[in-house]
Order: C-alpha cells, then structure tokens, then sequence
C-alpha cells in the first residue's frame, strides 16, 4: 500500500482538495517546485524596471540617494534639525522602508495584473507575489550598496561591527513584508480599491514611524501618553528603523562619552520575528483560501 | 509513452499529485484506462463577485444581502468519463458552459461541486499568446510561459528552437513583444501552446491563427498533437471538425449536458435545438414588430 508515492505526477483529482495547514504546506511545496518561476518573474521585472530609461538599473542605486537628498534637504533646511549625521540617520530607515514599499506595492498588483495567464493556465497563484517580494530583495540589496558606498566615503567614523546584524533584521523584516504583501495581493484580487488606498496608508505609516526623526521622540510622547506611546512602540517598524539605526547610526541620544552604533534591541526583534512568523502562515493559508476564486472573479 | 512515465513537467498538475496521498485510498489501478473522470461537475459563479468590485459596491450589496438570484451555475451536474482513444466533441450555443468545462478540466476553475480525476498529462490549448510580458523578448517570453506552464527548464530550452522555427518570427525573436505584429503575436503563442506533447489535449477553437499560410500550418499541427493524445476534448462550433475529428459528442445548453452519442446524432440534435431557436427569436420579433411599428 506504499503506492502511492508512485503515483504519476499528472494524475489530478479534485475531490482531494487540502485544508488548513495543508494548504500552508501546499503553499510551500509550490513555490519550491516553482522556483524558478519566481526566478524568471523577478528578473523580467528588474529587467523591465531597466528599460527605457537612460540610467537603466542605476536608478536602483540613485534612487534611494536621491529620497535621502530630499528629505535631508526639507528636514534640515526647512525644520533645521540639529542632529548629527542626519544623511546616515534617516537612510537608515529610508533604505528598509522603500524595500517594504517596493514590495508591497508590487505585490498588490501583481495577481491582477496577471488576469489574462490565470484564466489560461493553472498555476500557483502565490507565485505571483513572491515574486513581487524577491524583486524587492534584489532592490534592497542593490541599496546595501549604496549603504556601504556611503558609509565608506562620508560616515566612515561610524561603521562598527555591528553591521552585522543587518540580515537578521532583514530577516525578520522579509518575513513581515511577505505577510502583508500576501495578504494585499489576494484582497486585491476582490476589492481593487486596495491599491489606492494603501499609498495613502504606506505614507501614513512613513510618518508615524520613527523614520525622519528617532525613537527619543516617541519615548518623548510615550512620556506624555503613555497609551499612545505603547501603541507607537508595537508598530513593526518602530522596532525595524529602531534596530536598523541602532547597528548602522547608533542610539538617536547618544550616551555620555560613547558615539556610534550599539547592538541592537534583540529581544524586541525576536518578538517581532516570532509575530510575523505567525503572520505570515495566516497570510500564506488566507491566500490560498481565496485563490480557487482568482479565475472565476478577474 | 506510457501515462505512467512521469512527466518531466513540475506543472501545476503534478502540484496536486500529493494529493493523492495518506488519508485517500490510493487508485486500485494507476493506469485505469480512463483518461477523465467526470463526476456530477458543477461550477457556480458568485455574480456579486465577479463584477469589478470597489469597496463602495460591495457595501451597498451587503445590505442588499440576496444569496439566490446571486449566483450562477455555469455547468450543473455534468458527468462523463472518457477513456483513452477517445476524442469528444462539446458542442452547444454560446454561453452554454463549454469554455467553463474546459477551464475547469485545466484546473484553472475549481469545481464547486462534483469531482475530476484526471490520468495524465495535459494540455491546453487556451493558452495562445496569454500574458505576454510586452517588455520582454521573444525569447525570454518563451521561457517565461514554459515555466508558467510548469514545464521544466530543460525541457524548454529543448524545445527553444523548433518553437522558434515553428513561429517562424526571425530576427525578431530577440525583440521585446511590444514590437511584434498582432500576427507574430498570435504565431509565436500558437507555436509555445503546440509545443507540447500532451496525454490529453483540451482544444478550444484556436485554429483560427495568423495569415493563409500559417493557418494551414497551425491546422495541420493540431492534427498532429491530436494524433498522438491519448485523449482529446474539443470545444467547436464547426461541426465540420467535430464529425471529422471525434468519436463522441456532447451537447451542452445552459450548463447542462443534453445530449451524448455519436458525433452525427449529436451534430443533428443540436442543429435541430439551433434552429428551433432561431425560430423562436424569430417569432418572438415578429410578434414585438406590430406592436412597435
């Protein structure tokens, strides 16, 4: 009664269709089986991203130069902001939260712009926005570079050993993004004001993380509103742009007679990692709750 | 070729292989002779769904909350097998669920009611020319529907250049698709679709593809694809392929199955529904007409 691992791979019965965690395990056995899918989506697209303009794949390093100029410019021009080394102090958040952007914005679109190839082809609809999110790998890491360009020529009084923690807070980050850019994809699918909607929330979010200014300022409020000032400190990216600076620009108030970068917070990143685990097995499982529908609804 | 060498394909088909698997009695025989397996198969569309909803639509709709004039049954208990060697026709008017059928034997849809089992390969010929990546090459689009269609890279590459050849689209094949002409278009996703070498061949009135030329081309590889399927469902309204092509037919009308036989009988009957049809509008005009004019 071994048999039926031998069963050939074309053989297909609807009636045998998985719930609950088997559909998180399917999930998983599908974009491995498909990972070169992914791979080929990811480079169309950063191809593409390419085409047509004169810089092609350098805008993936101007580009976040180009967001810290501006906000350099308006923070410390316009709000005169006195804080040292203010370039390193918001790319530090800048970099991780255009990742997160990029990611999700591309994910929210990218079932439904697929609508032609899901009504034509069975496939593994999750594909789709992992792809989205390994594009936005590549685009952070193309910014990673630009990190160490600048670290190296302008800041390099501030590179320490603590640089190294930065995969493991991408790590949790990635797995947070994927969560929501599950999550916003297949909505999407139902409800296509999902993509207007979530530009305004994402610039929302911007402002209401500790990106452009540091965590003293929320420690400021919490000491006013302490309930406010819980809830900041329970927003994902208050952990993330928190954990990022620590390791690349140090504390925002630097303690007495130490400047620099200090380890960060890891029982605060552990937690967050932990959360968007769980998350994330929510997101993968309510994905593939929606997907039957995805050809019936586009 | 035997259905029991494993395809090379990691394809969406062999995803749901797992399924197979553990708490499900295994199939007493893998190679059953039956090709598919059909059973009281119904799709239902949810019609508040499935228009392009806004948030804004879909609140007034809830308080509107109407479950039965809501949905839709595109196909309603429709049950056939069919055993290797076999071809079948599906036949009907427009709008009678054939395009559904198909797409539900492709396991683009998923039933919502009934079963499928599926024994080997397949193959649809739905796919011409879906979802072209217009900024990427010929080329690269090549390789791209292959991985969607979850045939393995090596396989592909294979394959590369008899599509190629097949497309017959020269130089261009290293252009980016925007350049193409609606004719390249159509050649070269006719030459990825036939590329195949499937045990079942779902085939949907995609024979009419490019110029003169090609077209005689594409017909006589449908021929040839069809030949060596162990199995063919064909969606037509030329009855002419159906009586030249299959062995059987059915007769859809409104999601239900009709009528079954031999491919003569059916092509009758449905001629016969047709024209009554077309006599009913007629009189149904004709007794509008009076009252307007």
């Amino acid at each position: 009664m071994q048999m039926t691992q031998e069963v050939p791979a074309s053989y297909r019965n609807t009636a045998l269709r998985p719930r609950g965690i088997g559909l998180i395990t399917e999930a998983a056995r599908e974009i491995w089986s498909r990972r070169r899918l992914v791979g080929y989506l990811v480079r169309a697209d950063i191809k593409k991203k390419g085409a047509d303009t004169l810089l092609g794949n350098l805008w993936w390093l101007v580009d976040p130069l180009l967001q810290m100029l501006v906000y350099l410019i308006l923070v410390s021009v316009i709000f005169a902001r006195p804080q040292p080394d203010y370039g390193l102090f918001i790319f530090a958040a800048i970099l991780p939260w255009k990742w997160f952007t990029s990611s999700v914005n591309d994910a929210i679109t990218s079932v439904t712009g697929q609508e032609r190839l899901i009504k034509q082809i069975a496939f593994p609809k999750i594909i789709l926005p992992t792809a989205s999110v390994g594009t936005g790998i590549i685009n952070f890491s193309f910014g990673l570079i630009v990190l160490g360009a600048l670290l190296v020529l302008v800041f390099s009084h501030r590179i320490s050993v603590f640089l190294v923690w930065i995969p493991v807070i991408a790590a949790v980050q990635l797995v947070f993004t994927i969560a929501v850019a599950y999550v916003l994809s297949g909505v999407n699918v139902f409800f296509r004001d999902v993509g207007n909607i979530s530009r305004h929330l994402l610039r929302l979010w911007f402002y209401l993380s500790p990106a452009l200014y540091g965590a003293a300022t929320v420690e400021k409020l919490a000491e006013q509103y302490p309930s406010v000032g819980a809830l900041a400190k329970l927003n994902p990216f208050y952990i993330l742009f928190t954990a990022y600076r620590d390791v690349i620009y140090g504390p925002e108030v630097a303690a007495a007679g130490s400047t620099g970068p200090v380890p960060p917070d890891v029982a605060a990143l552990a937690a967050l990692g932990g959360v968007s685990l769980l998350l994330m097995l929510v997101a993968v499982w309510f994905f593939k709750r929606l997907e039957p529908a995805f050809a019936k609804v586009l | 070729m035997s259905i029991e060498t494993p395809p090379a394909a990691p394809g969406p088909i062999e995803l749901s292989a797992d399924r197979l698997s553990a708490d499900r009695p295994p199939p007493e025989n893998p190679a059953a002779p039956h090709a598919i397996d059909v059973q009281g198969l119904g799709v239902r569309y949810n019609l508040r769904l499935t228009r392009k909803n806004t948030l804004r639509t879909t609140f007034i709709n809830a308080f509107r909350r109407k479950e039965g004039d809501r949905t839709f049954w595109a196909l309603k208990d429709v049950t056939f097998k069919l055993v290797h060697g076999e071809s079948l026709a599906v036949i009907g008017p427009n709008g009678a669920g054939k395009s559904t059928l198909l797409q539900a034997l492709a396991g683009i849809i998923t039933p919502s009611a009934g079963t499928i089992d599926v024994r080997g390969h397949m193959s649809s010929l739905l796919t011409l020319g879906a979802g072209f990546d217009q900024e990427l090459s010929g080329r690269d689009n090549i390789l791209l529907a292959g991985a969607f269609m979850g045939i393995e890279h090596a396989e592909m590459t294979r394959r590369l250049n008899s599509i190629i050849d097949f497309a017959d689209i020269g130089e261009f094949i290293d252009a980016p698709i925007k350049t193409y002409s609606s004719g390249m278009r159509a050649r070269l996703g006719f030459s990825i679709a036939t590329s195949v070498d499937p045990d079942i061949l779902l085939l949907d009135e995609v024979l009419a593809t490019g110029d003169q030329v090609f077209r005689a081309k594409s017909k006589a590889r449908v021929l040839e694809l069809a030949r060596g399927a162990k199995a063919i469902v064909l969606v037509t309204h030329d009855m002419g392929w159906v009586t030249e092509f299959c062995n059987r037919a059915m007769l859809l009308e409104k999601g239900q199955v009709v009528a079954e036989g031999s491919p003569e009988e059916i092509v009758g009957i449905h001629q016969e529904h047709s024209e009554r049809t077309k006599a009913e509008q007629a009189a149904k005009l004709a007794a509008k007409a009076p009252g307007t004019g």
